[in-house]
């Protein structure tokens, strides 16, 4: 009986009392009722922290047009550095990716077309051919990759760029579709995880079954690519000759273990209560298993937003997004724990009154977890915050 | 090769116009148009949100949208606005702020599709109604938006007052 209760009160537990949270920072210098941050961008990818330094990006109006900013912070520094700005023309959907010893890479959109740069220093690369929009990056050692949706005919598809680092010089081994065809809808939003095999998958949303589909492929080199599949075991079709199907989108890939990756996605298979978030497992077979519905019962009601997943080789989980089950928007966690996802929890600090939502992160290599947010206030204006839990 | 092209120019054009789930022969426009037009000629807006393959908004365009009344009254005293919540194409907000089309679900907290919103000329929420309606439904909402009534009561107050 004593056992039993005792195994109860340690299945109990929240998984939150593991973290220990760091007090907040504001990342952004910037603020005011019509300055507007955003950190959205394909896979999530406004944070990296590249040996001790942390890098976050995002996106404000401050200048009188929407430009991209990087600000970084050293793990000594009590505060973020001033940030830089980015680009110089119309920018949008930032993305950084850590190389280690402090560098990063960051992508944007600047006016339409895809631009990459190697940061402290280096200068601005200039990848897609046409049309392009929402870029994200993805690497492991010495492979590095972009992708991105960009214009073919009427519709935008997915393409991969293979980069190449020497010394302080970014540039570009070959770039290549997904599929060669012309698309015959739209595609956009693209994911990139290079796995601990160097196999590297892309994710995208697809509209191709007259739907939103996140669909799936890989790759060992960059260049030739699998056949997608789709991400989703939820099947297309219409009920009664309406509609096409249920939507699921903005996917997002973390490499996770020694060989696996992990797609974490909204999707609105249950339509009456908006998007829930879902994950899969590519347990290294490069096929992605069932799918799991991941926040917890407390949250099925509602509609969780801004998606995203971090994890690492450890196997280490760790899912993020945002939902107003407490009445106003708040930043939710929830841990795999090797069989399920744990119970949800909140980051302290993006929780309560107020809005918090937008969340991206990062796991350092020691383990902590790094997680900016943006805190609305249309008085003050909508600062970009910063956290970092430790286990205790 | 005749044949092949005609087939071509046949799937383009079905991709074309299957791209977004607007009901057929309404004059809608993307939120930044729609919001211009509603400042220039003062009328409310009528704000479609719906979703690419959404079932329910199938039904809805079907069974009530193709009323040739409804037609005339909505195209002839809106501003009519179809977003797609699930795009990435970015609209401006009244208050200046850029976001994409399925950012503004997040912003009207949108938990189904098909969401029909009210606006003012000036891009102020008037009131939202999720789920499939009928041709009475929308002759309602006419009725309390263009009355000005929602100045002085919520929506349940004035259908409760009609009955």
């Amino acid at each position: 009986m004593r056992a039993a209760a005792l195994l109860l009160a340690v299945l109990a537990w929240p998984a939150h009392a593991t973290w220990e949270w760091s007090a907040p920072l504001t990342v952004n210098s910037a603020q005011g009722a019509a300055i507007f941050p955003h950190i959205e961008s394909a896979n999530r990818q406004g944070i990296a922290v590249s040996g001790d330094t942390v890098g976050v990006v995002w996106e404000d109006n401050r200048s009188g047009s929407p430009q991209c900013y990087l600000a970084l912070k050293p793990a000594t520094a009590a505060q973020f550095q001033p940030e830089i700005q980015l680009s110089q023309k119309e920018c949008y959907e930032p993305v950084v990716l850590a190389l280690g010893g402090g560098r990063f890479v960051a992508a944007w959109e600047e006016a339409g077309v895809i631009q990459v740069q190697l940061l402290p220093g280096g200068t601005p690369l200039h990848l897609s051919k046409a049309a392009a929009a929402q870029v994200t990056l993805g690497g492991r050692g010495n492979a590095m990759y972009a992708a991105w949706a960009e214009q073919a005919g009427r519709f935008k598809r997915i393409v991969v760029a293979n980069l190449a680092l020497r010394g302080d010089t970014l540039s570009v081994k070959s770039v290549q579709p997904v599929e060669a065809a012309q698309p015959i809808d739209e595609q956009g939003w693209p994911a990139l995880a290079v796995a601990g095999d160097g196999t590297l998958t892309v994710a995208w949303e697809d509209r191709r079954y007259r739907h939103t589909v996140p669909m799936v492929s890989h790759s060992s080199d960059g260049r030739s690519f699998a056949a997608p599949a789709r991400l989703t075991d939820h099947r297309s079709g219409s009920v009664d000759g309406l509609g096409a199907g249920t939507g699921a989108m903005r996917p997002t890939l973390a490499p996770w273990g020694e060989r696996g990756v992990v797609a974490v996605w909204l999707d609105k298979r249950d339509f009456l209560s908006g998007y829930d978030v879902f994950a899969a497992f590519d347990p290294g077979t490069r096929r992605f298993g069932k799918n799991i519905r991941v926040q917890d019962n407390f949250g099925d009601n509602m509609a969780q937003w801004h998606a995203g997943v971090v994890s690492d080789a450890s196997g280490r989980l760790v899912v993020l997004w945002d939902d107003a089950r407490d009445g106003t928007p708040d930043v939710w966690l929830s841990e795999w724990n090797g069989e399920a996802f744990g119970d949800d929890f909140t980051v302290p600090s993006a929780h309560g009154p107020g809005a918090h939502s937008d969340p991206v992160a990062a796991l350092d290599a020691g383990g902590a977890l790094h997680v900016v947010w943006l805190d609305r206030d249309e008085v003050a204006g909508t600062r970009v915050r910063y956290a970092r839990a430790v286990r205790k | 090769m005749k044949l092949i092209q005609t087939l071509l120019a046949a799937s383009l054009l079905w991709a074309g116009t299957a791209l977004a789930d607007p009901p057929k022969g309404y004059p809608f426009v993307d939120f930044d148009a729609g919001l211009k037009a509603a400042k220039a000629s003062g009328k409310p807006i009528f704000l479609y949100f719906g979703r690419y393959g959404c079932a329910w908004c199938d039904h809805t365009n079907k069974k009530t949208f193709s009323d040739a009344g409804l037609k005339k009254l909505y195209s002839d005293n809106y501003a009519l606005v179809y977003v797609d919540a699930e795009s990435g194409k970015r609209l401006t907000l009244p208050s200046g702020e850029r976001i994409t089309e399925a950012e503004l679900g997040v912003r009207l907290q949108a938990f189904a599709t098909p969401l029909f919103v009210y606006l003012t000329p000036q891009g102020e929420k008037i009131f939202q109604a999720p789920g499939f309606k009928t041709v009475k439904d929308f002759q309602d909402y006419d009725s309390y938006v263009r009355g000005g009534h929602y100045k002085q009561k919520t929506l349940l107050e004035f259908l409760g007052s009609k009955s």
